[in-house]
C-alpha cells in the first residue's frame, strides 16, 4: 500500500452496503479529535428502517464533510477561514473566522455547524471533519477509516478509489446502484459513497456536477464588502451576547455560593 | 450551540453526556513506566503500548497510541486475530471506561442502611481486614459452603476459583447459564468441546439463528461475516427483529419464537429424506445416524410450517441450497442461546446439521486449548468439598460443568435456604443484581445475607448493595494472566498506571488470600512475578514480550478428524443423554406461548453496550440510541399506542415503565428491550434513571439439561402508563 503521506489526493469511499452502523468511527474521531461530548463530527443520516414488515431494508450512512474539490464554505467565507489543501482535506481557520455563517447556508451537504454557545474570544465558531490531517500527515488513516470494523470507510488516491468503486459495481450489479457519488457531485467531493438504495435515501442532496459555488460566486462578488460590513455587525453582537452568558453565569455562581454560605451558617 | 445530533434528528444525546468533558479535556494519561522502558516509545514519546480490551469478552489486541509520553487514542491491534487491527465502538471507548468520574477510587466500607449507598472511604488494610475477618466468621460458623462467589468471563478468573476453592465452597455462579449454556453443551456432547472455531474463508452459504453479529459484535467474527457477505456468501438469518444483521443478510426469516428447533428438525428431515448429506463424513466420522433419521422423519417442512410460520417450500429451499454449499456450509452455532426450554436441543440440531454436511475441516476446526503450554505458580491441593452445590450441579442438573454453574438456581436456594443457608456472597467484576431474572428476588436474596463484597472499577448495582467495596484496577491500568490465542499467548500490561488507589485482581485475590491463611495457593511476588512463572516454560521474559504484546508458543499439531466424545467421534445421537433419561436425539419440544394480549419479551444486544456493565460510558451513550420498547407499529396502534408513548409493562414477576418505540421491524407477537438499563445504583451518574432493566420482568426458568436460564419465556402485557 502507498505511504498515506505521499498519497496526492486524499479520498475517502464509504460503501453503504458494508456499514453495519455501529458508530465506532463516530467514536473514533471523538476521542481523536477531543470533541465535546455534546457535540459530533460524524453523524448517522438516512431515512434507516424503510419499508413495511415484513419487507424491511435499511438505509443510512456515516455523513461528514465531503472535502468537496471545490468547496462552496470557502468561496462563500468572506474573510478566507476556509483553504483547500492539494491533498485533499478541506480546513477552517478559527483564526480568522468572524462567525458570519455563511459557510453553513452555503454548503449543499450542511456540514459546517456554528458554536452559538462560543464568541470570538473563545475562537473556533464552526466545527467540522479535517480529514485528521494530523494523523494523514504522519501516514496514518483517518481515525473513522482505521477503526471500522466492516471496511465500509476505506482511505486512499482518489482516483484510485473511483477505480476500485466502479470495479464494485461491475462485479455486484444488482446489489449497487450504478453511481459513484461524489465522483462528479458538486464538481466533485473527496468523500465517495456506494450504495444499494438511492442516495436520497442516504440524505444526501442530488446535485449536479457544476458546483455550487459557480453561482454563489457570481452573488458573492457583490456581496463581500457587504459581508464584511454585516460581519463585524455580527461580531459584535456574538461578544455582546458572549459577554452577556458569562454575566448571567457568574450571577449564577454566586447566588449557588451565596447559598453555601448560608447552608453552612445554619 | 443547538445539540448538532438532535438538531439533525439523528442521534439523541441523553441529558447526562451533555456539557460533560471531552476524553481530551482531561489531561491524557501518562504512559505506564514499565511499557515506556521496554521500548515502546521513540525519543519523543511516541508510540504505542500493546494490550488487551476488555469491552466484552472477545478481548481483542488493542495498541494505546502514545503521543508525547502520554495515551491519546487506542487502536486495534493488527497482529492479533480478534481485532485485526480494528476496534468496534465499545473498543474505542475504553479510554473513557477508565476515565468514568464515576470510577471508585478507595476501598469503600458501608456505613448506611443496605442499598442506602452511603460508604465511608477506607483503606486497602481495613478493607480487605473486614472482609477475611467476615468471611473466617462464616466459615466458622456455618462451614465454608455459607459462602458463595461468582464471577463473569474474565482472565483473572482461574485465580477467584482458586480463593473459593481454597476457601472451601463449592458455591460459584458464572454468567454463562444466563448467556451460552445450551450452545457449549451441546457442543461438548456433539464435538467434545466447547465451541469449534468457525472458518469464514471458504463459506459459501451461511445460516444464522438468530445470531445478530452486526450488533452482538464479535469483532473479527464480525468482519469476517460482512466480508463473507461482500463476496456474494449467502446468508439466511433467522430472528423475530429485523436486526442490522437481518439487513446484510441475503434473506430474513421473521421465524416464530420459540420455534427455531422445528425449523432445523425439518432441515434434517429433507438433507435425510433426500439423501443429501455427506455420506462419506457419516459413515467414518459420526456414530447415532440411524437414530437421528428414525426420529427426524416425523417432521417434514409442511409439519414445520404450522409451527414456525416459515413456509414448507422455503424450507425445502434452503435446505436443499445448503447441501448444495457443503461442505463449505455453516450453520451458526448462535452465542446467547438461553432463549427456551428448548434451546439445547435446537442447539443440537445445528450441530448434527454441521455434522451431516461435513462442515467439519471446511467452516468448523477444534477450538485450540487455552493456556496450553504456559507455566504456573505451585500450590497445594484444595481441600476437599463434602457439601451440595446450592445451584444443584450436578445433583439436579448432571451436564452442567461445575466451572459454569447455574446462577439463577444459587439465587432462589439462598433465597430459599435449600438445602442449607447461605450467608456471603464474594462477587467480583460481576453485577447479579442487574443480570439474574427477576430482579425483585434477586434483591430480597442481597438484603437477607449476612455479608456482600464486590469488586468492580465503578459503583456496580450489587456493589450499591454491598457492605465493602474493592475498587480494581481498570483493563488499561493493570495486568492480567496471558490469554492464548492460536499459537500466541497475549498480554494484558498497564498502559497507565492504577488510578487512585485501584488494584488488580491478581494483587486483591493474594492479598486476601493471605489474610484468610491460604497463602500458599497465591505463590507469586507480584503480578509481574505471576506472569514471569506462565512465561518460564517458553524460555522468554515479561519484558522481552512487552514491546510485540505476546510470547510464541510451540506449534501443536493434533489431529482434527479426534474428537474428545465417549465414542471417540461426533455424537449424532448421544448415549450420555439417553443414559440421564433425556433424548439421544432432538425431539420437538412444544415452548410455551403467550396468551392471547400478551407478547413475547425478546432481548438482544445492541453494537454499543455489552450487557450489563458499560452503560455508564460517557462517550458510549453519547452515541447510542435512547433506550425503549420495540413494539410493530401495527401491533402498537390496535392497543392504541403511539411512538414515543411510555407504556407499563408487565410480567408475571415485575413491572416497569419504558417509551415506546413503534417500528415495523419486529414480529407483531413480539415486543423486544435492550437489556443493561434501569440501573440502580446512583453511583453510576450516566446510567442512572436511563431506560428500565428486562431483569425486572424476566421470569426465571432452568433447562434441566444445559442449566441455561429461557430468557425469551416471558410474556408481558403493554398499556399506555
Amino acid at each position: 500500500m502507498t505511504d498515506i503521506k505521499n498519497i496526492k489526493h486524499k479520498a475517502f469511499l464509504y460503501d453503504a452496503t458494508r456499514c453495519i452502523d455501529c458508530r465506532a468511527c463516530m467514536i473514533a474521531c471523538s476521542v481523536e479529535n477531543k470533541i465535546p461530548m455534546d457535540k459530533t463530527r460524524i453523524w448517522v443520516a438516512g431515512v434507516g428502517l424503510k419499508g413495511e414488515y415484513p419487507n424491511l431494508d435499511r438505509a443510512s450512512m456515516v455523513y461528514h464533510c465531503m472535502h468537496c474539490e471545490e468547496p462552496d464554505c470557502m468561496s462563500a467565507c468572506p474573510v478566507g477561514a476556509y483553504s483547500k489543501r492539494e491533498d485533499g482535506p478541506v480546513l477552517y481557520n478559527k483564526d480568522v473566522c468572524i462567525g458570519c455563517r455563511y459557510c453553513m447556508n452555503a454548503c449543499p451537504f450542511g456540514v459546517p455547524h456554528f458554536d452559538y454557545n462560543k464568541g470570538l474570544i473563545d475562537g473556533a465558531f464552526i466545527d467540522k471533519c479535517t480529514m485528521c490531517t494530523q494523523r494523514i500527515d504522519v501516514g496514518l488513516e483517518p481515525a473513522c477509516v482505521a477503526t471500522c470494523p466492516t471496511e465500509a470507510l476505506v482511505f486512499g488516491e482518489r482516483a484510485d478509489l473511483i477505480k476500485e468503486a466502479h470495479a464494485r459495481i461491475a462485479a455486484h450489479p444488482d446489489r449497487y446502484i450504478d453511481h459513484v457519488y461524489g465522483e462528479t457531485e458538486n464538481g466533485g467531493t473527496s468523500y465517495l459513497i456506494l450504495s444499494h438504495v438511492p442516495f436520497s435515501e442516504l440524505g444526501l442532496p442530488p446535485l449536479t456536477s457544476k458546483p455550487v459555488k459557480e453561482v454563489s460566486e457570481a452573488v458573492m462578488g457583490l456581496t463581500i464588502p457587504f459581508a464584511l460590513t454585516w460581519g463585524a455587525v455580527l461580531t459584535g453582537v456574538t461578544v455582546g451576547v458572549h459577554e452577556y452568558n458569562k454575566r448571567k453565569e457568574n450571577a449564577a455562581k454566586q447566588t449557588v455560593e451565596a447559598e453555601k454560605e448560608s447552608e453552612d451558617a445554619k | 450551540m443547538t445539540n448538532l445530533i438532535s438538531r439533525r434528528d439523528f442521534l439523541k444525546l441523553g441529558g447526562a453526556a451533555a456539557g460533560a468533558l471531552a476524553i481530551g479535556e482531561f489531561i491524557p494519561p501518562l504512559a505506564a513506566k514499565a511499557a515506556r522502558e521496554a521500548g515502546t516509545l521513540d525519543a519523543n514519546g511516541d508510540g504505542y503500548i500493546p494490550s488487551m480490551c476488555e469491552m466484552c469478552v472477545w478481548r481483542c489486541g488493542l495498541l494505546a497510541k502514545v503521543e508525547g509520553g502520554r495515551v491519546v487514542k487506542l487502536e486495534g491491534n493488527p497482529d492479533h486475530p480478534h481485532s485485526k487491527g480494528k476496534l468496534c465502538p465499545r473498543g474505542q471507548a475504553g479510554l473513557m471506561n477508565t476515565y468514568d468520574p464515576d470510577r471508585v477510587l478507595t476501598p469503600l466500607v458501608r456505613v448506611g442502611k443496605r442499598g442506602e449507598g452511603l460508604f465511608r472511604k477506607a483503606s486497602w488494610d481495613e478493607a480487605l481486614g473486614i472482609v477475611a475477618k467476615n468471611m473466617l466468621d462464616i466459615k466458622q460458623k456455618y462451614g465454608p459452603e455459607a459462602m458463595v462467589f461468582s464471577s463473569t468471563h474474565n482472565l483473572s478468573q482461574p485465580l477467584f476459583e482458586n480463593l473459593l476453592q481454597a476457601f472451601g465452597s463449592p458455591n460459584y455462579g458464572t454468567q454463562r447459564s444466563l448467556c451460552f449454556n445450551a450452545m457449549t453443551i451441546t457442543n461438548i456432547m456433539t464435538y467434545g468441546t466447547e465451541e469449534p472455531n468457525r472458518d469464514y474463508s471458504q463459506v459459501k452459504y451461511i445460516i444464522l439463528t438468530g445470531r445478530n453479529l452486526a450488533e452482538a459484535i464479535s469483532n473479527s467474527e464480525t468482519q469476517d461475516l460482512i466480508h463473507a457477505i461482500d463476496r456474494g456468501v449467502k446468508v439466511v438469518y433467522l430472528d423475530p427483529r429485523f436486526t442490522k444483521t437481518a439487513a446484510k443478510a441475503s434473506e430474513w426469516l421473521p421465524i416464530r419464537p420459540g420455534t427455531d428447533l422445528a425449523f432445523h428438525l425439518a432441515m434434517l428431515n429433507v438433507i435425510i429424506g433426500e439423501r443429501l448429506y455427506n455420506q462419506n463424513f457419516v459413515s467414518q466420522y459420526t456414530v447415532g445416524f440411524d437414530e437421528v433419521a428414525n426420529s427426524v422423519s416425523q417432521y417434514p417442512p409442511e409439519w414445520a410450517a404450522k409451527i414456525t410460520e416459515i413456509p414448507a417450500d422455503t424450507i425445502r429451499r434452503i435446505a436443499r441450497e445448503f447441501a448444495a454449499a457443503a461442505p463449505y456450509a455453516l450453520a451458526h452455532n448462535g452465542w446467547r442461546t438461553s432463549n427456551f426450554v428448548n434451546s439445547f436441543q435446537t442447539e443440537r440440531a445445528i450441530a448434527i446439521l454441521n455434522a451431516l454436511m461435513g462442515n467439519w475441516g471446511t467452516t468448523m476446526f477444534p477450538a485450540g486449548a487455552e493456556g496450553a503450554g504456559l507455566g504456573a505458580p505451585k500450590q497445594p491441593a484444595y481441600p476437599r468439598v463434602s457439601a451440595l452445590r446450592l445451584d444443584g450441579v450436578p445433583w439436579k442438573y448432571p451436564f452442567v460443568p461445575l466451572q459454569y454453574g447455574v446462577i439463577q438456581q444459587m439465587r432462589d436456594s439462598v433465597l430459599a435456604e435449600d438445602p442449607y443457608a447461605a450467608h456471603g456472597w464474594f462477587i467480583s467484576r460481576q453485577n447479579p443484581a442487574m443480570s439474574i431474572p427477576d430482579r425483585k428476588k434477586t434483591l430480597q436474596t442481597l438484603s437477607k445475607l449476612d455479608f456482600i463484597v464486590t469488586m468492580d472499577i465503578i459503583m456496580n448495582d450489587t456493589a450499591w448493595f454491598s457492605d465493602v467495596v474493592l475498587p480494581e484496577a481498570s483493563y488499561l491500568e493493570r495486568y492480567d494472566p496471558l490469554n492464548v490465542v492460536g499459537n500466541r499467548a497475549f498480554l494484558r500490561q498497564p498502559v497507565i498506571e492504577p488510578q487512585g488507589e485501584a488494584k488488580s485482581a491478581l494483587w486483591i485475590y493474594k492479598q486476601l488470600g493471605g489474610l484468610l491463611g491460604l497463602g500458599d495457593y497465591f505463590q507469586y511476588k507480584d503480578d509481574e512475578d505471576y506472569i514471569q512463572q506462565e512465561l518460564a516454560p517458553l524460555g522468554v521474559s515479561l519484558d522481552q514480550i512487552r514491546k510485540q504484546g505476546y510470547a510464541e508458543l510451540p506449534e501443536s499439531s493434533s489431529n482434527i478428524y479426534r474428537w474428545s466424545t465417549p465414542s471417540g467421534k461426533v455424537e449424532l445421537s448421544s448415549a450420555t443423554l439417553d443414559k440421564a433419561g433425556f433424548d439421544g436425539v432432538p425431539k420437538w419440544e412444544e415452548p410455551p406461548a403467550p396468551k392471547s394480549g400478551q407478547f413475547y419479551l425478546l432481548t438482544g444486544k445492541g453494537a454499543r453496550q455489552t450487557q450489563f456493565g458499560t452503560q455508564n460510558n460517557q462517550l458510549l451513550h453519547k452515541y447510542d440510541d435512547e433506550p425503549g420498547l420495540w413494539m410493530n407499529a401495527k401491533a402498537a396502534a390496535s392497543q392504541g399506542l403511539d411512538d414515543g408513548d411510555m407504556v407499563s409493562v408487565t410480567s408475571d414477576v415485575g413491572q416497569i415503565y419504558i417509551k415506546l418505540i413503534a417500528t415495523q421491524a419486529i414480529r407483531p407477537d413480539c415486543v423486544y428491550m435492550q437489556p443493561g438499563f434501569g440501573h440502580l445504583s446512583k453511583g453510576l451518574t450516566t446510567a442512572y434513571g436511563l431506560g428500565s432493566s428486562d431483569s425486572d420482568l424476566h421470569v426465571t426458568f432452568t433447562d434441566p439439561i444445559s442449566g441455561g436460564q429461557a430468557l425469551s419465556q416471558t410474556f408481558v402485557t403493554v398499556k399506555k402508563a
